[in-house]
């Protein structure tokens, strides 16, 4: 079966399906009583399974192939589907992870679910933008969501405070990608990406405002990414949001995030690669150094993680910034398909780490200090292995699967000829492996502190303990992730062969 | 009825756009900051206004609706914010939240 | 059939994350089942394999199988890979079958233990490296198993960490083998950039193509990968650590000695006889190591009192033998001695530990006596065992894998009368050392004891390794016994004969030669340590003796050596180090990182506007980078 005889929505199937199923949720959930209140998390695990396999469905119908709808608006490349899969899978994980602790909290409430599964279509169409209006819409139908989520907890001083730098500070970087966005439309003539590289390749463009376009472009992505000098609402949000947020917004927008980076300057702009690598190196190097050396004396794991994130999205940074050289793009597919393989490592580090300040958190009390991780072995020997492998994947440490995630960066690095670039990167990834082990080392060297009972569900253990292991198993064999991540991002339209 | 200039346009849509961001880093009441805000998105719809006379096209307008309606949304998220910030502090003033740093 | 290769290393692996993952939960008779289930159905996979390679042999006489692609960094790239050759069958079947009747002796013989879980989590685990090691198609691979290996020996021989003395050993043994372990590393590195590949095969074929005979890199090379065997197989100088691993249960001795660990030096050479070709002078080496070793470690077993420490060093001997053999291009005889030894070994460690046990952990020999009634069992498995590896001509199977050894040293163009005439005198005290403890232990008056009732998990392991000791050597026989060379045959795709051959008189006379150093050895043995024992207490009371005695009691005085040339400068130099001159550097960085972190978290001051001001000027930046850059 050829591409055109497939049913003309087809490629959106899934985000179609996730629209109508969060809908229905949120009537069903007014009308359900409070004991029956579990009902919803059921009902949105369900929903986000039913969108993971109709979007499986989708890459069997398409053959892997790119499809567009809407117009062109969106599309369904392997790229998008594959990073669908992990949006669906991470946000099904980050359910289970945060179920005890907001049913505690009070706030295992319909809106919860509603809102992080809006936000998740946010993402899927963020990811399948193929027109800059498809692309803001999902970033807005993903940000709105994600400012409520962090005020959800309408007591906490803290979350409140997050939840208003966030909103001022996200709707500023919208504000700045949307008038990028007027710019490149003012000096293409087109919002469509597709058509927007051919325009940019012909080369009868206005090149002052396509670089201001692409100047704001690059701020507003940066923003979403969390890269300096546009991170700062990520150490205060993390920290102040509920924990089960933070959860939230440290995963699957990152991949929503990445997507609109390879979108934006891959699809549209890479012929102006030469411009947007340079700022992206100034922003990797700055990251990479800012996110570890700030991390290093917190107190709260939670903003250290945050400060780590930065770290870690000016890491893959370098992938995407390792692409194009002096104007060939031969070597392109192996930097963009690490930086995908980077992101998907570092959200499912993120997932694991982030679930676990979930799981040792109980009624009345966050586990967020780093004092609270003293002697975690004593404790729960399994936990602790499992925070072990995390925070070894995090550093980086060989065999986890960090390791080779950032091999395969560095990989393309060098192969950029940036040979300075990459030893910057390893001497600050050291830097960063002081604070990842100095938790390890409070979990095994130092007596407890917190002795009170270590009661994860069921769920969550065998979920943490998959999350932990994977650590191990994609470290030892990364392969077919890996060659997955390659194949996909040889599909995108301007790396097609 | 002559054209407008792109140029001035845009012209016009950068000194918006620039007033809107001096008023957010000038502005210390989160509501003044909001509107600023807005009259940056507003910035934003006038330049692609005119990008799509400039084209001929339909798309400058479509967008300006799209960015309307979603700054209405933004609008309705950062309002009810709003009064949740002004219940728990008793203050707007944005330079009085800043319990997480470091 | 072939296929199901991967199920030989992954079962035993598979058993070592059950027991792991029980955390103790498990009560002991599925402990049991599990852990020496586990290794008895990879012996049952690993001789279905072998038969099926053995009824169609693969084309080109080799099967690999690519698990995955392990890591593929530029040009850099590993495969997990699976080789199955004919070496690797014969390494895979005495691995695994040895393996598993030393687990089912251990399901009886740890019973009373409370780390029941612990002891047999680890054993699988240390079958399962030496399975990959000796299954791994790639260097790369090979290395994993290889550290696999070294982990299990100092988790095993730590076994009773509560006695500081076992942790010390543990560290001992471990430390030593890193010695070699590093050197192999960089082996392995050298390889790699001069030939572009670490998998066996690529190597074997590129290799002699790349590379002169006795060109620098492969001298190199070849040369710190015999550093590594000489650590994990035990030989002179790194071979102090092998009579300290005597600290773990004495199972655990047995699967070090006859089917792990100390073997892998041996394998690894054979594997690699290619480039040991290349580099005739570092295979000497082998020989020169093997015949100093052999000879050095009889001596040492000769003046011991624990009745594991004889064992220890004659094994360490016995593994001189087999490099002696490597060093002469006896590839197949090496690997016969290997499995010969691997059954005989085992049967005496296994005998000596019932021993051991029924006199409540009695280890020094003259302390025993006249157990030949009390233990009849451990009396005839000793015997037979000591027997084997004495070499008695005929009829047992160390005499066969011992004398190609002697023909082999005496005939091969790298040998020579001198490396021949040492593995003689080797042979001679093996017979003298061995029966030294079977004359001591078994044999005149003694402690008493009541008889010491094993039950099946400890009797069927002796009884078919008694048989296996003397039957094993059945397949490949000297001039002397009539030629037989149908283990060379088997092996010869895998490893090259040895050309020339002995002629068939001189065969003859040797074999007759080494009938007589081992009878020789015996019948002294007989005189000085059950008929005449006055000559021994007279002999020991010699000044001269009695320094002998010390000197080859400490194992030649190598730990004091160690001790004096390494240890001591090294604490010395670390304590003159302990405030030096690069401190200062490592405590400025410390605090440049501390400074930075104060720095950059008060930019991190909480004001929203502050933030949004940070958004705008890097906005500014990158407006200027686009512009201008």
């Amino acid at each position: 079966m050829s591409a055109s005889d497939l049913p003309i929505l087809l490629p959106a199937y899934g985000e179609i399906l996730l629209l109508v199923l969060a809908s229905a949720i949120l009537l069903v959930d007014l009308f359900l009583p409070e004991r029956l209140r579990g009902l919803t998390h059921w009902l949105s695990l369900a929903t986000l399974a039913a969108c993971f396999v109709l979007t499986v469905q989708v890459v069997r119908a398409t053959g892997g192939q790119a499809a567009y709808t809407f117009g062109g608006m969106f599309v369904a490349d392997l790229m998008a589907n594959v990073l669908k899969l992990v949006v669906y899978a991470a946000v099904a994980a980050v359910l289970v992870y945060s179920r005890r602790y907001l049913a505690e909290r009070g706030m295992l409430r319909g809106e919860f679910f509603v809102l992080a599964l809006f936000a998740t279509l946010g993402m899927a169409v963020m990811i399948s933008a193929n027109h800059m209006l498809a692309l803001y819409l999902g970033l807005e139908l993903m940000s709105l969501c994600v400012y409520s989520m962090v005020a959800l907890n309408r007591d906490s001083a803290t979350s409140t405070e997050a939840a208003m730098k966030y909103f001022v500070l996200g709707a500023l970087a919208s504000g700045l990608l949307l008038y990028g966005m007027s710019m490149l439309y003012g000096a293409t003539g087109t919002l469509d990406l597709t058509q927007m590289a051919q325009v940019i390749a012909v080369g009868q463009v206005n090149g002052v405002v396509l670089v201001f376009g692409l100047v704001f472009v690059v701020a507003g992505l940066s923003f979403k990414l969390g890269v300096v000098p546009f991170h700062m609402w990520i150490p205060d949000v993390y920290h102040g949001a509920p924990n089960a947020m933070t959860l939230f917004i440290s995963t699957a927008p990152k991949l929503a995030a990445f997507a609109m980076a390879v979108r934006m300057l891959v699809n549209g702009l890479i012929d102006l690669a030469g411009d947007w690598q340079q700022m992206l190196v100034v922003m990797a190097v700055l990251s990479m150094a800012l996110g570890n050396f700030a991390a290093i004396a917190q107190t709260n794991i939670k903003r250290m993680l945050a400060y780590s994130t930065i770290s870690h999205m000016g890491f893959m940074l370098l992938g995407l910034l390792a692409g194009v050289v002096g104007g060939n793009r031969f070597s392109a597919p192996d930097a963009y398909s690490a930086a995908m393989f980077y992101t998907v490592v570092y959200v499912l580090m993120s997932l694991g780490s982030f679930g676990m300040v979930l799981a040792l958190s109980r009624a009345g009390f966050e586990a967020e200090e780093l004092d609270d991780y003293r002697g975690l072995n004593q404790r729960d020997p399994w936990l602790a292995f499992l925070m072990l492998l995390l925070m070894f994947a995090l550093a980086g440490v060989p065999p986890t699967v960090g390791f080779y995630a950032k091999l395969a960066v560095i990989d393309a690095v060098i192969k950029a000829g940036q040979i300075w670039l990459a030893v910057v990167a390893v001497l600050l990834s050291l830097v960063g492996a002081f604070y990842y082990l100095r938790v390890v080392k409070l979990m095994y060297f130092d007596e407890p502190r917190d002795a009170g009972p270590i009661a994860p569900g069921r769920d969550v253990r065998w979920l943490l303990s998959a999350n932990g292991l994977a650590m191990l198993v994609l470290g030892v064999m990364p392969g077919s992730l890996m060659a997955l991540c390659l194949v996909a991002v040889q599909g995108l339209y301007p790396l097609a062969r | 009825m002559a054209a407008l200039p792109l140029e001035q346009a845009l012209v016009l849509a950068a000194l918006l756009f620039a007033l809107g961001l001096a008023g957010v880093l000038v502005r210390r009441n989160v509501l003044y900051m909001l509107m600023s805000i807005e009259i940056m998105l507003n910035a934003t719809a006038l330049a692609f206004v005119a990008a799509g006379a400039r084209w001929a096209q339909p798309d400058g307008q479509v967008m300006f609706v799209f960015v309307l309606a979603l700054a209405a949304a933004e609008v309705a998220v950062g309002l009810a914010l709003l009064l949740l910030l002004y219940r728990r502090f008793g203050t707007l003033d944005a330079d009085a939240l800043s319990e997480l740093r470091g | 059939m072939l296929r199901l290769i991967w199920l030989v290393p992954a079962l035993p692996l598979a058993g070592f994350v059950v027991l792991a993952a029980s955390g103790g939960r498990l009560d002991r008779r599925s402990i049991a089942w599990i852990g020496a289930g586990s290794v008895g159905l990879a012996a049952l996979a690993a001789i279905a394999v072998a038969a099926a390679f053995v009824a169609a042999p693969p084309p080109a006489g080799a099967y690999t199988q690519v698990l995955w692609h392990w890591i593929e960094a530029g040009d850099f790239s590993a495969r997990a890979s699976l080789y199955l050759d004919p070496l690797a069958i014969v390494m895979m079947l005495v691995v695994a079958g040895v393996g598993f009747v030393i687990h089912l002796y251990s399901v009886e013989f740890m019973r009373g233990d409370e780390g029941y879980n612990r002891y047999f989590a680890y054993m699988n685990l240390f079958v399962a490296a030496m399975l990959l090691l000796v299954l791994a198609g790639d260097l790369a691979f090979l290395f994993v198993g290889w550290e696999g290996v070294g982990l299990c020996s100092y988790l095993l021989i730590g076994f009773w960490y509560r006695d500081a003395v076992n942790g010390a050993a543990a560290q001992k043994a471990f430390i030593v083998t890193r010695t070699g372990d590093a050197a192999m590393a960089v082996g392995l590195f050298l390889l790699f950039a001069s030939l572009g590949t670490l998998d066996i095969q690529g190597i074997a074929l590129r290799a002699p193509g790349a590379w002169a005979p006795d060109a620098a890199p492969v001298v190199a090379a070849t040369a710190l990968l015999l550093a590594g065997a000489v650590g994990k197989s035990a030989q002179l100088p790194l071979q102090v650590w092998l009579p300290d691993a005597m600290a773990g249960p004495t199972p655990v001795s047995a699967l070090i000695h006859a089917a792990t660990m100390v073997t892998a030096g041996v394998y690894l050479i054979a594997r690699n006889h290619v480039l040991f070709a290349l580099a005739p002078a570092v295979q000497y080496a082998v020989a020169i190591i093997g015949a100093l070793t052999l000879l050095g470690a009889g001596g040492a077993a000769l003046a011991q009192h624990d009745i594991k420490r004889v064992l220890a060093w004659s094994t360490v001997s016995q593994i001189g033998y087999m490099f002696l053999a490597l060093g002469v291009g006896a590839w197949a005889a090496a690997i016969f001695h290997f499995m010969v030894h691997a059954f005989f070994k085992a049967l005496l460690f296994l005998a000596a530990g019932v021993v051991i046990q029924a006199l409540g952990g009695e280890h020094d020999i003259f302390r025993m006596g006249g157990l030949r009634r009390r233990l009849p069992l451990a009396f005839w498995a000793f015997l037979v065992g000591g027997a084997s590896l004495s070499a008695l001509p005929l009829v047992t199977a160390g005499y066969y894998s011992k004398s190609l050894i002697l023909d082999a040293a005496w005939a091969s163009p790298q040998g020579g009368a001198w490396l021949w005439a040492a593995a003689w005198v080797g042979a001679a005290l093996t017979g003298l050392y061995t029966f030294r403890v079977v004359f001591q232990v078994f044999f005149g008056a003694g402690a008493t004891t009541d008889t010491h009732r094993v039950g099946w998990p400890i009797r069927i392991p002796l009884a078919v390794l008694m048989l296996l000791s003397v039957i094993g050597g059945f397949v490949e026989a000297p001039q002397v016994a009539g030629r037989l060379e149908a283990f060379g045959h088997f092996l010869a795709s895998a490893l090259p004969p040895l050309q020339p051959a002995v002629a068939p008189g001189t065969g003859f006379a040797l074999g007759v030669a080494e009938g007589i150093a081992s009878f020789g050895g015996i019948a002294l043995a007989y005189a000085f340590f059950l008929r005449r024992r006055s000559i021994a207490a007279l002999v020991a009371r010699s000044a001269i003796a009695a320094a002998l005695h010390r000197l080859l009691e400490s194992g030649w005085g190598f730990d004091r050596l160690d001790d004096h040339l390494l240890v001591r400068p090294y604490l010395a130099l670390a304590r003159r180090l302990r405030a030096d001159l690069a401190d200062p550097g490592y405590d400025a960085l410390a605090a440049a990182a501390a400074a930075a972190h104060r720095g950059l978290s008060r930019s991190q001051n909480g004001r929203v506007r502050w933030y949004a001001g940070g958004i705008v000027v890097g906005s500014i930046l990158l407006v200027g980078a686009g512009v201008w850059l």
